[in-house]
């Protein structure tokens, strides 16, 4: 199941936000800020301790948590996270990339780096959300 | 540097990233861009300021089309500067302008290049009237090469040395790389580990 | 309208020069004559061109006007070149005819389909109404809320207004938001309000 989902800017700032189940847990807004900043933080720590070149944290796996990133080479970081053993979230990204671009960038009222208010993008990612999760669930009732 | 087997993988690559996208009617782009020129001409007066200007947001423009670009091409890392030419040229312009376009005229250091335009979707029914002969129609293309190759760090210029408006059988646009940007997000691109 | 004549007498390839009026005509395969470009390209290019107008406008009504004036030259040209090119156009001398010719012929050579729907307007029989799901110039817009009523189609509105005018069927075009339920995508409306003298010349006609 998914959990949550967020939009790091270039320049780090969190640019969007969402709750993709209602068993994910609910932050406030500056818990959310404070989310992103870090991570971007801890992101780029980590591609400059690797020891070989690496473009920073790309997947987490905990006890109860899976968190994936995907950042674009233009610098926009999408995390995904989800319940341990959710398959296939590099499609999801993939797939929330595209809207990004159809959604946000071609849309006249949007601004670079700023927060994204798109209602497309949000119904986008919304759709693309529920066809995974059902898609999931199937795949689980099968097997 | 680029085998004629990998101009023709960027050919077919830029085949398939046409393929999939939605297309429109080409003339109503045309009659767009041209209603937006008009426009620029009697808002500024000065055709060189309309020059910048459609310059200008040719770049606003590039830097949001590069993560389509990249979003839905295929096309993994570029190497080098060859490679990106060839990139830009196969597939940037067949994606999204539907056109071929050529690299050629290199410079002896691999960091300056020609893009020769045969069909330019912008200038068709256009006629570029005496006193508008300083006007560089299709400047926002330059604009556009600038940005999106700015937002994956190589910062060049562009601009028209050859204008089928004013004569010249073919567009041809002069690409100049100035310097690699470096910015702290982590990729590398050159060839580390 | 007979599309039949479509690319006779066209040369057909390998032209690589840049000449005017004709090139499209006889170069060009699909379409209405037309080869095509990416929706995406064509996204980019309306996007700034929205985003050009905003920063010298103080309201959406401005906004609106100005796309509908950037659309009115773009529709005069529309109609020459339809005229011009396999005489899809013909004088036409009834008010359905030229309206049927904007939401057919029109429509297929700039969307490459027709209109969904034409209809008169209940209340006004000067006023007639064109359906749109989704024009092309709205694929990708969300505007904020406080500008919700801010219609991008507002560009076709004064395309549809420049072809009508240079067919002397002289009338003012806007484009509006319609709610369709199902919590699916407003679609577009295009008000055509014709001019007075246009009745009644039509009356006149049919008298």
């Amino acid at each position: 199941m998914f959990l949550h989902l967020f939009v790091i800017s270039r320049s780090g700032g969190l640019i969007y936000n969402k709750n993709l189940s209602s068993s994910a847990p609910r932050l406030t807004v500056n818990e959310w800020l404070v989310l992103g900043s870090t991570f971007h933080g801890l992101h780029s720590i980590a591609a400059q301790v690797a020891p070989l070149a690496s473009s920073g944290i790309e997947k987490l796996e905990c006890d109860n948590l899976k968190l994936q990133c995907f950042q674009s080479r233009t610098g926009v970081k999408f995390v995904l996270t989800a319940e341990p053993g959710t398959p296939d979230l590099d499609n999801v990204l993939h797939g929330i990339y595209e809207l990004y671009a159809d959604y946000v960038l071609k849309n006249p009222f949007y601004e670079m780096d700023m927060p994204i208010r798109c209602d497309l993008f949000q119904q986008g990612v919304e759709r693309l959300i529920e066809r995974n999760s059902r898609e999931l669930k199937k795949a689980r009732s099968d097997a | 540097m680029s085998s004629s087997s990998s101009r023709s993988a960027a050919t077919r690559a830029g085949d398939q990233a046409w393929t999939k996208m939605s297309k429109m009617n080409a003339e109503l782009f045309n009659l767009t861009y041209g209603a937006m020129v008009m426009q620029l001409i009697r808002d500024y007066e000065d055709v060189q300021a309309v020059n910048q200007q459609l310059e200008t947001m040719g770049y606003s423009i590039g830097q949001k089309l590069v993560d389509e670009f990249l979003a839905k091409s295929g096309v993994g890392n570029c190497a080098n500067f060859r490679e990106v030419a060839e990139t830009l040229a196969k597939v940037g312009f067949k994606m999204f302008l539907g056109v071929v376009v050529e690299v050629t005229a290199w410079n002896a250091e691999g960091t300056a290049f020609s893009l020769q335009v045969y069909d330019n979707p912008l200038a068709d029914f256009v006629e570029l009237p005496p006193q508008y002969s300083g006007l560089v129609y299709s400047n926002i293309l330059c604009g556009v090469i600038r940005g999106a190759l700015e937002m994956i760090k190589y910062q060049v210029e562009c601009r028209f040395v050859k204008d089928g408006l004013k004569g010249d059988e073919v567009n041809e646009i002069r690409v100049e790389l100035r310097q690699m940007v470096d910015e702290s997000f982590g990729e590398e691109y050159n060839e580390g580990a | 309208m007979t599309e039949s004549k479509r690319n006779a007498g066209s040369g057909g390839g390998g032209i690589r020069m840049l000449n005017i009026l004709d090139r499209p005509l006889a170069t060009k395969g699909r379409g209405v004559g037309g080869s095509e470009v990416s929706l995406s390209a064509f996204s980019f290019l309306f996007s700034e061109m929205v985003q050009y107008y905003q920063n010298r406008v103080l309201s959406i009504a401005d906004l609106e006007r100005k796309l509908e004036e950037a659309g009115y030259g773009v529709g005069h040209r529309v109609l020459e070149l339809l005229a011009f090119r396999e005489k899809q156009y013909r004088r036409e001398i009834k008010l359905i005819g030229v309206l049927q010719f904007v939401s057919s012929t029109v429509w297929k050579a700039l969307f490459n389909k027709v209109a969904d729907s034409l209809e008169r307007s209940t209340e006004n029989e000067d006023e007639y109404m064109i359906h749109e799901r989704e024009p092309i110039t709205n694929v990708f817009v969300s505007a904020p809320a406080d500008i919700s009523q801010l219609n991008c189609a507002a560009y076709i509105a004064g395309i549809i207004s420049g072809v009508l005018n240079g067919a002397s069927y002289p009338a003012g075009v806007t484009a509006h938001h319609v709610a369709i339920g199902d919590g699916q995508r407003e679609k577009t409306v295009f008000l055509i309000k014709f001019r007075q003298d246009v009745l009644r010349r039509e009356a006149a006609l049919s008298g």
